[in-house]
């Protein structure tokens, strides 16, 4: 998807291996950094051999590859969103499924619970007028229904969250998670083509060969449906974003982490650009990123054509983790230079994983004109980072 | 300060009677210290067993005999959302290559599992995750329990499943978090799911769902939706984390073991009654003394108290010593009882449970303070004067006697009263018995001066002048004699009564399977018989082969969950042959077979008639696979195989309520011309290749049983043991104490002309007499307490109906023991008087 993969992929491998810490310890004790980072390594280890890779170019058929592609070890659904309701409050939302192989094969067994593929799904909401931000996280493994991906139709689900094709086969799909009172059903059609990132879906993160991911984006899915918050129920509409990724390896030998930014412009032109971070602190000259007009067309952003100022920070009270809280985007050969502010300072995901991601909104010049935008920015690596 | 000094002088006086005072409290304190370390030892194991495996649970869907389908859950977590819940599948496995150690094997889903168990498997686990959801036999164990099994990490180990070999192999380690986390994980296999269900071959099937329910009324909605989608065979019941269900099975066995412990106390508290009462009789003239020089009565009480305080105090701390040393010895006997009898359980850590100690404690001082106050009172309401006078005491102690005796009898009968009115409840017929015991105990003294005025023409006849003088004297000095012989009356009856107790429950047990084990061979999957893993029907096809077979019954020991904790349920093919083996409390057998073959009827054990209250023509519900449904009792048998009973059913009414058609056991009946062992040699063969079995011989069987019993036995003979213990030092006490007491008036007997062999003669004759009395006393109290223990104590525990068995060689051997440890007891002072020269003697005096 957008950020780099290497470090998606590293975050996918220290999910599920501090879902094994987790299994039975209980949810407020959070690991300390380097168990997640040690069990990460033992899980994500040796064992890239088996895996396909993704080494060279691909043709992409629709709707097939919105479906599951098995044979690489990652693979994510990510959906994020801004909504209104009809008095003009605000909503953020993601939801996103994570798919991860265990191992490339397993030998024939009797009972129907082994499996090597495993899910991770997270879920998060931005109440922006009432200050609050939820965020929920499952595992499961892909057996007995629990939990799978689907080609025809489609339909990836982690028990009750799911997101499928409503008529069976393309647009509209359904997005629906509950949990603990926090409710999303939202119904998406898809305004524009499909995106391919990097080089014609072909998405490289570091100067190693096969350390790339088919990265494809639906930048603009107009969005309608309801919100339920504890009591209060909202019909809302807005446009959400899909990636969709799938890697077997992708972490570049000294990146930390990436910053990862999504923006809907008024002007119905969509930006996406990730910096994958060194230890050194520069950008990976391997960060990039997508330029879609209001037709559809796309064109690929070089590193060194958009610049990213950070110009606050925010410390979250829970991990003591230091994140940037604002920013400057500006990409001058296309003229647009934005201001980017998150809805709530704390959209930190307390998760397996911790990362930030929120709903943040923009504004500034695109072509000489004001503009606003929506979007969604993801901040991570800055955990770990402090070890 | 003279007070005090009185104290300790008259305690110092005799160093011997102190020790043994001592002695007698520091082993009844600590048997009963030791009994209740053991108990909790063994009930904290199994509570941090329990509590490990339930984890957070509150509530659990239990299935069938083969519990839950799988798709319950997943309709849980897809349609219901319900995410407090988790799929769990339990099994045991013995460990191939570590003989008995036996392995509890955890079935779960990791991601499940979150909310519910604790323990964490450790960072840098080698990806365990990964390896446990598709490694077939990826497996956890403490680090300990790999040791155990002689491997380490990434080592395969073999464990015997449901009669086969399985290899699993140990990808990574559980991490208890701390020490008491990891008593409770020692015995411990997790394995993912998909492991579980391929190792114990229960594919498409759980153990039961584990869930979190909460309190209010989220909770009954939570509960009343899993309601309306459970299966007929499944419900709902409540977990079991602090092993509530398991404490209540193994209640009746520790209280038990609680008042045969407190029985050695009592024996205790006789040891400073008789103590303190010598002391106060040897030192009359100090106490008259005193009382003249205008030391308060109070103060001559708290006097006598304060002197029972110390040897209470000196006797329990030593006590406790002694319990904890005991207790850690008794640990393996109480929890290889509860192992063999109630559920898979190794105690392996010895607890110092402070409680205990206190209870201890509270006890020692207490029983030293109650056995002290006639004493005490007796020194204090002396006058002046009269405590000068030791005729006075005596004069007393004879007047008091018909009082004291008519005072027991009331007690004995009191005792009795209460035992008949009690109903059902297990302490206070035990008070009942203790009453009772007390009350025999005052009537002790009175009877015996009964039966030495009997003897006295007797053995003067037989021994002259001496012979006359024995009974005299011990009458003479009731005071002292009276208790003695009390104390040890006391002693000796518990050993006759605990003896009778087991003799007649081994009597009846033999009997009983004698009459109950028909088949000549019986075959089981190996391993651990509670946990009866199903037969491969190649077995069943092979041995029905065998040759010289004419019949083979086929049978199925099931546990049915329930609210009320778990209903043992036994299947069986029911032959005329196989069914003469149950005895019915009423009703014909004939008729009662036939009902429970062509009618939804069942019969039970007493154990279970007992407990639930059932009688013929009652009925008990059972979880089903349409349901719950009401079967009729159609008869109560004889049963000793489980002390909480079981329900008996016949095949054919099995099948027409349940689908599982498995078995797990065989009787085989032979051609009577063929050898058994032979035939088992030849099954054994047969079927090797296919499982591994035990298979027994009728004979095999009953011997297995037996060592069984009395394994679960050894306890009560350890307790019984150390009863025989005490009664000795007590008897050495009394008489030592009497003997003591006697210095001057042997040495006036001496000065008179008595030889040093007359004098032997003398002493050894009256402790001896003493032994014997106390022996033949011994034996109706002995009697009482055995009938107490076999039909109402051991009816209202456990509910079955023992025979008694009285075998005259051990009340022979009790009235035998008293004897010898009489005589003994005259040793001592025999040797000291003649030793001493007269003058000496009257001179110290």
């Amino acid at each position: 998807m957008r950020r780099t993969h290497a470090p998606v992929l590293f975050l996918i491998l220290i999910a599920l291996g501090a879902a094994a810490v987790l299994w039975w310890s209980r949810p407020p004790v959070p690991a300390p950094e380097p168990e997640r980072l040690t069990v990460a390594e033992t899980l994500g280890g040796e064992a890239l051999e088996g895996y396909a890779r993704a080494v060279e170019l691909r043709i992409f058929r629709f709707p097939a590859d919105h479906g599951p592609h098995p044979d690489f070890r990652t693979e994510w659904w990510y959906f994020t969103g801004n909504l209104h309701d009809e008095d003009g409050r605000h909503f953020g939302y993601q939801l996103t499924f994570f798919r991860v192989a265990l191992s490339p094969e397993m030998p024939e067994r009797t009972s129907v619970w082994a499996s090597r593929q495993v899910f991770m799904a997270h879920f998060a909401l931005t109440d922006t007028a009432g200050e609050r931000f939820h965020h929920f996280e499952r595992f499961s493994r892909a057996a007995l229904g629990l939990a799978g991906a689907e080609t025809t139709p489609f339909r990836v689900w982690l028990e009750d969250w799911s997101a499928d094709s409503e008529p069976g086969e393309g647009f509209p799909w359904r997005l629906q998670a509950r949990e603990n009172g926090v409710e999303i059903d939202l119904h998406l059609e898809s305004a524009k083509p499909v995106v391919l990132q990097g080089e014609a879906g072909l998405s490289r993160k570091s100067d190693e060969i096969g350390n790339a991911s088919y990265y494809y984006s639906m930048t603009r899915l107009p969005t309608h449906g309801t919100v339920r918050v504890g009591e209060g129920e909202f019909v809302v509409t807005g446009d959400s974003w899909l990636d969709r990724e799938w890697s077997t390896s992708a972490l570049g030998e000294g990146d930390v982490g990436w910053d990862w930014f999504s923006l809907q412009l008024s002007d119905r032109r969509e930006v996406m650009f990730y910096r994958i971070r060194r230890e050194t602190g520069e950008a990976s000259p391997w960060s990039a990123g997508t330029l879609v007009a209001p037709d559809g067309s796309a064109r690929t952003l070089g590193v060194d054509e958009v610049r990213i100022e950070e110009l606050d920070r925010w410390t979250s009270p829970r991990s003591g983790v230091v994140y940037p809280a604002r920013w400057r985007l500006s990409i001058p050969v296309e003229e647009i230079d934005l201001l980017i502010d998150p809805r709530l300072a704390d959209q930190e995901l307390d998760t397996t994983v911790r990362y930030w991601e929120g709903a943040v909104r923009a504004q500034g010049i695109s072509r000489g004109e004001p503009v606003t935008g929506l979007g969604y920015v993801e901040l991570t690596g800055y955990s770990e980072g402090k070890f | 300060m003279i007070l005090r000094r009185a104290v300790l002088r008259g305690l110092l006086h005799r160093p011997l009677l102190l020790l043994f005072a001592v002695l007698g409290v520091a082993l009844g304190v600590g048997v009963v210290v030791a009994i209740d370390l053991a108990n909790a030892s063994a009930e904290r194991a199994f509570r941090l067993s329990a509590r490990a495996l339930s984890g957070e649970a509150t509530h659990r869907i239990v299935g069938g005999p083969d519990g839950v389908d799988e798709s319950l859950y997943v309709r849980l977590r897809l349609q219901e959302g319900i995410r407090a819940s988790a799929p769990v599948i339990e099994g045991v496995a013995a460990a191939a290559r570590a003989p008995g150690l036996t392995l509890r094997i955890l079935g779960v889903d990791p991601f499940a599992e979150g909310p519910f168990r604790t323990y964490v498997p450790t960072a840098g686990g080698e990806g365990n995750i990964a390896q446990l959801l598709t490694e077939p036999g990826a497996a956890l164990v403490l680090q300990e329990t790999a040791a155990r099994l002689g491997v380490r990490i990434g080592d395969t180990a073999a464990l015997e499943v449901g009669g086969r070999l399985r290899d699993v192999r140990i990808v990574g380690t559980l991490d208890a978090g701390d020490e008491i986390a990891a008593r409770a994980l020692e015995n411990l296999i997790v394995v993912d799911l998909s492991t579980a269900q391929e190792l114990l071959g229960m594919s498409g099937r759980l153990s039961r769902i584990d869930l979190i329910v909460p309190e209010g009324r989220a909770g009954e909605e939570m509960l009343g939706r899993i309601a309306l989608i459970l299966s007929p065979e499944a419900a709902l019941t409540l977990a079991d984390p602090r092993g509530d269900v398991l404490a209540h099975m193994t209640r009746a066995f520790q209280l038990n073991l609680t008042a045969l412990s407190l029985l050695a106390l009592v024996v205790g508290m006789f040891l400073i009654y008789n103590t303190l009462s010598f002391s106060v009789l040897q030192r009359r003239e100090l106490l008259g003394s005193l009382r003249t020089l205008g030391v308060t009565r109070r103060e001559i009480f708290a006097l006598v108290l304060g002197e029972a305080l110390l040897i209470g105090a000196a006797g329990t701390a030593l006590g406790l010593l002694v319990g904890m040393a005991l207790g850690s010895g008794l640990i393996h006997l109480v929890s290889r009882t509860i192992h063999d009898l109630y559920f898979v359980l190794t105690v392996r850590t010895f607890a110092v449970e402070p409680w205990s100690l206190v209870k201890g404690i509270a006890l020692g001082i207490g029983a030293s303070l109650a056995a002290a106050f006639v004493p005490a009172r007796e020194a204090a309401m002396s006058s002046p004067r009269t405590v000068l006078t030791r005729s006075a005491a005596e004069g007393r102690r004879h007047a008091l006697l018909p009082l004291t005796a008519g005072f027991g009898a009331a007690l004995l009968l009191a005792g009795g009263a209460l035992l008949l009115l009690s109903g059902r409840s297990i302490p206070v017929a035990f008070g009942a018995l203790f009453a009772q015991i007390a009350g025999y105990a005052l009537i002790v003294p009175a009877a015996a001066v009964l039966l030495l005025r009997l003897i006295q023409p007797v053995s003067g006849a037989l021994f002259g002048l001496l012979g006359r003088m024995a009974p005299r004297s011990i009458v003479a000095s009731l005071s002292r004699t009276g208790v003695a012989t009390a104390a040890l009356v006391v002693a000796v009856s518990a050993v006759i009564g605990v003896g009778i107790m087991i003799g007649s429950f081994r009597a009846t047990l033999i009997s009983w399977l004698e009459s109950y084990l028909r088949a000549d061979l019986y075959v089981a999957v190996a391993g651990d018989s509670r946990e009866r893993a199903p037969l491969d029907p190649l077995v069943l096809e092979r041995l029905s082969a065998l040759p010289g077979v004419e019949l083979v019954t086929r049978a199925r020991h099931l546990t049915l969950e329930s609210e009320e904790g778990p209903t043992d349920l036994f299947v069986a093919d029911m032959p005329p042959e196989g069914f003469a083996g149950y005895t019915f409390t009423h009703g014909d057998a004939d008729a009662i077979r036939r009902r429970i073959i062509e009618t939804p009827a069942v019969i039970v054990s007493e154990p279970f008639a007992w407990h639930r209250r059932l009688a013929p023509g009652d009925t008990v519900r059972l979880r089903t696979d349409l349901g719950e449904r009401d079967f009729t009792v159609a008869g109560v048998f004889t049963d000793f195989s489980s002390d909480r009973g079981r329900v008996v059913m016949s095949g054919p009414v099995y099948e027409s309520f349940w689908r599982d058609r498995q078995v797990d056991a065989l009787g085989i009946y032979l051609d009577p011309a063929r050898d058994a062992d032979a035939a088992a040699e030849e099954a054994r063969r047969l079927t090797g290749d296919v499982q591994q079995l035990d298979i027994y011989s009728n004979r095999g069987l009953r011997e297995a049983s037996m060592a069984t019993f009395e394994r679960t036995f050894a306890i009560t003979a350890v307790l019984r043991t150390l009863a025989i213990v005490i009664a000795f030092v007590g008897i050495l006490n009394a008489l030592l104490a009497m003997q003591a007491e006697r210095g001057r008036e042997l040495a006036v007997l001496r000065a008179n002309g008595l030889t040093p062999r007359q004098l032997w003669g003398l002493v050894m004759g009256e402790t001896g007499l003493i032994g014997v009395l106390s022996g033949l006393l011994a034996v109706p109290l002995g009697v009482l307490q055995a009938l107490v223990l076999i039909h109402i104590i051991n009816r209202r525990s456990f509910g079955w109906t023992l025979q008694t068995a009285f075998d005259p060689a051990l009340i022979a051997q009790a009235v035998g023991l008293a004897v010898i440890a009489a005589l003994l007891a005259g040793i001592y002072p025999a040797w000291r008087m003649a030793r001493t020269s007269p003058a000496q003697a009257l001179r110290e005096e």
